[in-house]
């Protein structure tokens, strides 16, 4: 943590630029207050002081919130004032030392057994704390930054655009997936032949899947023009919803299906014995308890999709895959971090508000 | 009242039920007993529909229930299985509120049956009705499927095995508290059970089934006295059927009443009134004594039972 390089000052967004360790970088204050804060976090941990862990947590959030504020400093320090297009770079030690803060915070997390909602809360602290300190001016020469400053119009849109093809392709096929469901709970037969073509879609490679919808929608949109209209073309946004809805299928279908057939007999049974429809049965006993199952499908198709749409910017989607591409183009490693860290955001946001939505679902 | 005329049932080449015959008068307990697989249980899901049957009349109140809506059907009757089928999902009152809330009844006269209900089954409306049912002990569980059976106050009772995973003491309590609630309520009953105890306990008749044939249909003491074949015989066990007899009657029946009850003498042992002939004669044994006190409910001396007369008239 005190060897690896907590920043980078680069002349511009090309060339690598010269790292700074802790001490380099932030001078004995920053490194002190941050050496003190681990002397701090291991003693609590280990020493049995009265209510440690609170204390602990506490602490772990407020560090992590405050981070920051450490490339702030470094900022003022060693960016060069003369040069217009000078800025600064994340360095290892900055991600290692986030990384560690949040494994402890985590582990103090289940010592305490906290609740998802105090979880949350501290998620959302640290979320706030970094969203405050991104906006301040200090960490305007932030290579990250200034990437999105230069591009924010098109981040919004990119955003706009992720999220609803994404989230459209997990709609429609949770739709699909769940008629496809309940065919396969009601005619036995239609299971295997409808299980097989749904995961042979799956085995196919992404990036495959997306060049081969390329000639049969650009044939199909050359022979009616009203297609073209409609944004039909054999690159776009229509092949990559068909490919992402074809890959969100198999898990929701899967779990549906299962879930359905998991129900136990004798409720089942007792539901009808007692005067229950088919209809009754159905809404008010099966769906509720096959819901989690349900969810937890469209949980790992969701985090799924949103990975996915990344690769679909290949041909021409859009989204934020379109910046990762760009970057890896450019040589651009800040405009790469542009485009993957908020596909990571949104893959843990679903994940985290779906895990929410099950268990407030089971515990029903 | 439930009639079935020529009922059969085959699952493809297997007779289940064969061309059966049965009347259950209204109020009675009708206990169907048999080994596994002797048709019992499809016979009780043919009255309420949940098997369709492949031949024959079924009956009730007059009407062919192949005339009524299914559905509709089953409302008026209650039913009780061994795996409880409690909805996991639900609280105990909603469970219990099935019914109730499928007829349509106001809120309040729904919630104020499922309180009646936990009551009648000795649970407490104020902690009990919020719990789920994987908070509850079996026989809790089976209690308040019995009370789910009872919620829309039907005319007719469905149970298969309901006691039949419980243990023997959850089982014997179940058993006291359903003669109970038979005496208070009079619902025409149909039971299933392979255990004829359980039966010749609960039974105002009893229909001994094998190979999706009934035995014979006869009172609980007939069937003891006089079993139709070798396989009733053998079902109800020639060592102890004296002693089932003497289950069957209580002390109340045999007595010899004083003319005025008295304070019972302390630490004295006896019976009471609604004990069975057979634990009288137990109590003997153990005690070795020939006439015990008999206590009313009230714990008062109200007379003597004598071990002469159990012998003699007791069987």
């Amino acid at each position: 943590m005190w060897l690896l390089d907590l920043g980078v000052v680069q002349p511009n967004r090309i060339v690598s630029g010269t790292g700074y360790g802790l001490y380099a970088a932030t001078g004995w204050l920053g490194a002190g207050v941050v050496s003190s804060l681990l002397v701090a976090a291991v003693v609590l941990a280990t020493k049995p002081i009265h209510n440690r862990f609170w204390m602990l947590a506490l602490l772990l959030t407020t560090a992590l919130m405050a981070q920051p504020l450490l490339l702030e400093v470094f900022a003022l320090r060693k960016l060069p004032e003369d040069s217009e297009y000078a800025r600064i770079g994340i360095g290892a030690g900055f991600w290692c030392l986030a990384f560690f803060l949040a494994l402890m915070l985590l582990e103090t997390l289940g010592q305490l057994k906290a609740s998802r909602r105090l979880q949350l809360s501290a998620v959302l602290l640290i979320v706030a704390g970094w969203w405050f300190c991104a906006t301040r001016e200090g960490l305007s020469s932030l290579s990250l930054i200034r990437e999105y400053a230069n591009r924010a119009d098109q981040f919004t849109q990119a955003l706009a655009i992720h999220l609803s093809l994404s989230l459209g392709a997990v709609a429609i096929s949770l739709v699909l997936a769940f008629g496809l469901a309940l065919a396969m709970v009601r005619r036995e037969r239609l299971r295997r032949p409808l299980l097989g073509l749904v995961s042979f879609m799956q085995t196919i490679p992404s990036l495959a899947l997306f060049g081969l919808l390329i000639a049969p929608l650009g044939a199909l949109s050359a022979a009616f023009p009203f297609l073209q209209t409609l944004g039909i073309r054999g690159i776009g946004w229509a092949p990559a919803m068909l490919a992402l809805i074809a890959y969100s299928l198999l898990p929701i279908m899967r779990n549906t299906y299962v879930a359905l057939m998991e129900v136990p007999e004798p409720v089942v049974d007792a539901g009808r014995g007692m005067g229950m429809s088919e209809r009754q049965i159905f809404v008010q006993v099966k769906l509720p308890l096959a819901l989690p199952v349900i969810i937890e499908g469209v949980r790992i198709t969701t985090i799924q999709a949103i990975g996915l749409t990344a690769v679909a910017a290949l041909i021409g989607a859009g989204g934020f895959g379109t910046f990762i591409f760009q970057g890896l183009g450019q040589a651009a490693m800040d405009l790469v971090l542009l485009g993957a860290l908020p596909t990571v955001f949104l893959a843990l946001a679903a994940d985290a508000i779906l895990s929410a939505l099950k268990f407030q679902g089971a515990s029903r | 009242m439930i009639e079935l005329k020529g009922v059969t049932r085959r699952f493809g080449d297997v007779v289940a039920v064969d061309n059966i015959d049965l009347t259950i008068e209204t109020g009675e307990v009708c206990v169907l007993v048999g080994s596994s697989g002797c048709g019992k249980s499809t016979t009780l899901r043919m009255i309420n529909r949940l098997l369709p049957r492949t031949s024959g009349e079924i009956l009730v109140d007059g009407e062919d229930i192949n005339k009524a809506d299914p559905e509709a059907l089953r409302l008026n009757m209650g039913y009780a299985i061994q795996s409880t089928g409690l909805f996991p999902h639900w609280t105990v009152a909603r469970n219990i509120g099935v019914v109730p809330d499928l007829l349509k009844w106001p809120s309040r006269k729904r919630d104020e049956r499922v309180n009646e209900l936990l009551t009648l089954l000795g649970l407490d409306p104020a902690t009990d009705a919020h719990k789920y049912p994987h908070q509850l002990s079996g026989g809790q569980a089976q209690r308040v499927g019995v009370a789910r059976a009872l919620a829309g106050d039907p005319n007719i009772l469905l149970m298969d095995e309901p006691f039949g995973a419980l243990d023997a003491i959850t089982r014997e309590n179940l058993q006291q508290e359903m003669l109970r609630i038979q005496r208070q309520l009079n619902k025409t009953t149909v039971f299933v059970t392979h255990d004829i105890d359980e039966a010749l306990k609960l039974a105002t008749r009893i229909a001994v089934m094998d190979q999706g044939r009934i035995i014979q249909h006869d009172t609980p003491e007939a069937i003891l006295r006089r079993p139709a074949s070798a396989f009733v015989e053998n079902l109800i066990g020639k060592g102890d059927r004296g002693l089932k007899l003497l289950a069957l009657r209580t002390v109340g029946d045999l007595m010899e009443r004083y003319p005025q009850p008295r304070r019972p003498e302390p630490y004295s042992n006896g019976v009471n009134e609604a004990d069975s002939l057979r634990v009288a004669l137990s109590v003997m044994v153990w005690q070795n004594s020939a006439e015990l006190p008999v206590f009313s409910e009230a714990g008062e001396e109200i007379g003597t039972v004598k071990r002469e007369q159990l012998l003699q008239g007791g069987a």
